[in-house]
């Protein structure tokens, strides 16, 4: 008897690894192939063509060549070698968001080639990379870590016990950007330590989602139940409520202090977002928006970036060629594009050595893009991001308990809210804040923390993964209002 | 050149037409996996069982719920627990709307949800304890 309990594996071996062809992963991914190339074609042939024109002389020779047709092969066999480990690894994962997401990146990924290349410079060594290489580079490393997260992680135990861990860290984050941040228009967002600097808001928004779904899940019920009352008001118990209050006066504060406007607006929608996905009540996320607005009026009246924003907004060609400069550009951009756009490429090139819109690589990308797509493409990139959410939503709903399920939701959301905010402050629905567009703008920081997100989500959607640890004991007891009633 | 312009703009519109291509291909895979996920059996929730001293029910075994579930010893409910600590009828399930709750129905010793004994209907979500007797349960999202 003991030789045979010797002899048998022990649980924590790992299952094994039997390879599971994707074919729906592989359909799309030949497809993303296919489109990219045609775009690498047609932004060669154009720039082929504007050239010869500007130099006067006839064309000679029909070029199609892509500008940087390694760059585009490098990026396409990446996407296929992810694929064959996908293959070979055999977790049920989701088949449409690498397909979607490498869509997206490969569109950001032929802007870039195409925007002046000394835009964004990193000399490392010897070598200069330049603006699209820079970028390929960063996607190739957001590709690794997706497929790294969503190959190895099994189980979300380090997740969810950790939460408050986790939100510690990214206060600390938060503090040290504070402290040793150093400006860019008059923004404190960037963060350099030694050698690497980055973005600390971008990881920040991940940790959000993993200590928000950590807490609402434990606590959901008891933040469902009405046991408090002010006046008309009834609000769940009040012990309960603090981190919510914590949570919200983090994003004004993150406004105070850093001025990052984009950030603080991309935390509270997710946070509103979230509490009513897990607690299914509409009053609380209207209480936080009247919280919000009341906070950002107050906001508008004492800090004077913030008020230069909104004046811009209502306002641009109030100051054309000052502060309203890029708002006006970027609105002339989408009205040359039109319906069909003027072609990759054949955007309008700069002005006396300037770019029109001076933040086209981060902050504006679709302005470029409505320009040279036009309606139809920027449309059709709004339609990707809405298949992002799409997937995380359906990877929610099933979910093995609470806690996957609001952090699927919550890193799908993420995406998607982000790519709202900033869409909707290029084409001037609501003041424009300084966030990048998920998976297509240019940084590091940006394509690595979306990458972190595609990969849990990844993780997230294998129906074959280690079911979730016994929850918690709840430690606080005897509530005021839940006697029985009998 | 005539030529070169036509060729340009056939490239314009093939790559917008790829991006609508690829989105509805996406869009014919969502639909079929929607489709599979609403004409499925649609299960209301599972129990399984995570620990059981005496191994009656057996630790693993896993139950499809009813719309309303009855738990305890004796013959007559839809999930027997087989313990000594259990009473002949001990706790009783329901599905309210989209929520599990979980009432004692008078039990000797007490059923215990995350460890908290239970008073009065008690709000379940997927992923917590149910504990009668000294039975643990698990209360999962049902197979589709």
């Amino acid at each position: 008897m003991s030789a045979l309990a010797q002899a048998r594996p022990t649980s924590r071996q790992l299952p094994r690894i039997r390879p599971r062809p994707r074919p729906v992963e592989f359909g799309l991914l030949a497809i993303v192939a296919m489109a990219l190339l045609v775009g690498g074609a047609s932004l060669g042939a154009t720039e082929h063509w504007l050239k010869a024109q500007a130099g006067g002389e006839k064309l000679g020779a029909f070029g199609f060549a892509p500008p940087d047709p390694r760059g585009l092969g490098v990026y396409l066999g990446a996407l296929l070698v992810v694929h064959i480990v996908f293959v070979l690894a055999g977790r049920r994962t989701d088949q449409v968001l690498l397909p979607a997401v490498a869509m997206l990146g490969g569109i950001g990924l032929l802007l870039m080639q195409r925007l002046p290349q000394d835009l964004v410079t990193q000399s490392l060594g010897s070598f200069e990379l330049r603006l699209g290489q820079l970028q390929l580079l960063w996607l190739l490393i957001s590709l690794a870590v997706t497929a790294t997260l969503a190959l190895l992680v099994r189980s979300d135990h380090w997740l969810r016990a950790y939460k408050y861990t986790w939100a510690a860290a990214g206060v600390a984050l938060l503090a040290m950007t504070f402290v040793f941040g150093t400006d860019t228009n008059g923004e404190r967002l960037t963060l350099s330590i030694g050698p690497i600097s980055g973005q600390p808001s971008e990881l920040l928004k991940v940790i959000l989602v993993v200590f928000l779904a950590a807490y609402l899940s434990e606590n959901r019920s008891l933040l469902a139940e009405e046991s408090t009352r002010i006046g008309p008001l009834r609000l769940p118990p009040i012990p309960y409520l603090a981190p919510m209050v914590a949570m919200w006066a983090i994003a004004l504060g993150v406004v105070v202090v850093q001025g990052d406007l984009g950030a603080a607006l991309l935390f509270f929608a997710v946070f509103l977002a979230l509490l009513f996905v897990a607690t299914g009540r509409l009053s609380f996320v209207i209480g936080g928006m009247v919280l919000f607005l009341a906070g950002s009026f107050v906001l508008y009246q004492l800090f004077g970036h913030v008020q230069q924003r909104v004046d811009n907004w209502l306002d641009p060609f109030r100051d054309p060629l000052g502060s309203g400069f890029q708002t006006v550009q970027a609105l002339y951009a989408f009205a040359r594009g039109g319906l069909l756009g003027v072609g990759l490429g054949a955007g309008l090139p700069t002005i006396a050595g300037h770019l029109p819109v001076p933040a086209v690589h981060t902050d504006y990308p679709l302005a470029a893009l409505g320009e040279e797509l036009g309606l139809v493409g920027l449309l059709a990139i709004f339609g990707l991001y809405l298949v992002i959410v799409e997937r995380g939503l359906r990877i929610a709903a099933t979910a093995h308990d609470e806690f996957r399920a609001l952090l699927a939701a919550g890193l799908s959301l993420v995406i998607g809210i982000q790519a709202f905010i900033i869409a909707a402050g290029n084409l001037k629905l609501i003041p424009l804040t300084g966030i990048t567009l998920p998976f297509i703008s240019y940084g590091g920081s940006s394509l690595l923390a979306n990458a972190l997100a595609v990969g849990l989500l990844l993780a997230l959607s294998d129906r074959g993964a280690v079911p979730p640890p016994p929850p918690r004991r709840r430690r606080w007891r005897g509530l005021p209002g839940r006697r029985r009633t009998r | 050149m005539d030529g070169f312009v036509l060729a340009l703009w056939v490239l314009r519109l093939l790559f917008l037409g790829l991006i609508y291509i690829f989105l509805f291909a996406v869009a014919r895979v969502l639909l079929r996996d929607l489709r599979t996920a609403a004409r499925g059996p649609a299960e209301l929730g599972r129990l399984v069982v995570v620990a059981s001293p005496r191994g009656e029910p057996a630790p693993g075994a896993s139950y499809p719920l009813d719309a309303v579930t009855t738990l305890g010893r004796d013959l007559t409910n839809t999930v027997i627990v087989d313990d000594p600590f259990a009473s002949t009828e001990h706790a009783v399930l329901t599905f309210r709307g989209r929520v599990w709750y979980v009432e004692d129905r008078g039990s000797t010793n007490g059923t215990y949800v995350n460890g908290v004994l239970v008073a009065g209907p008690t709000a379940l979500g997927f992923g917590d304890q149910l504990q009668v007797g000294e039975v643990r349960f698990r209360l999962d999202r049902g197979h589709s």
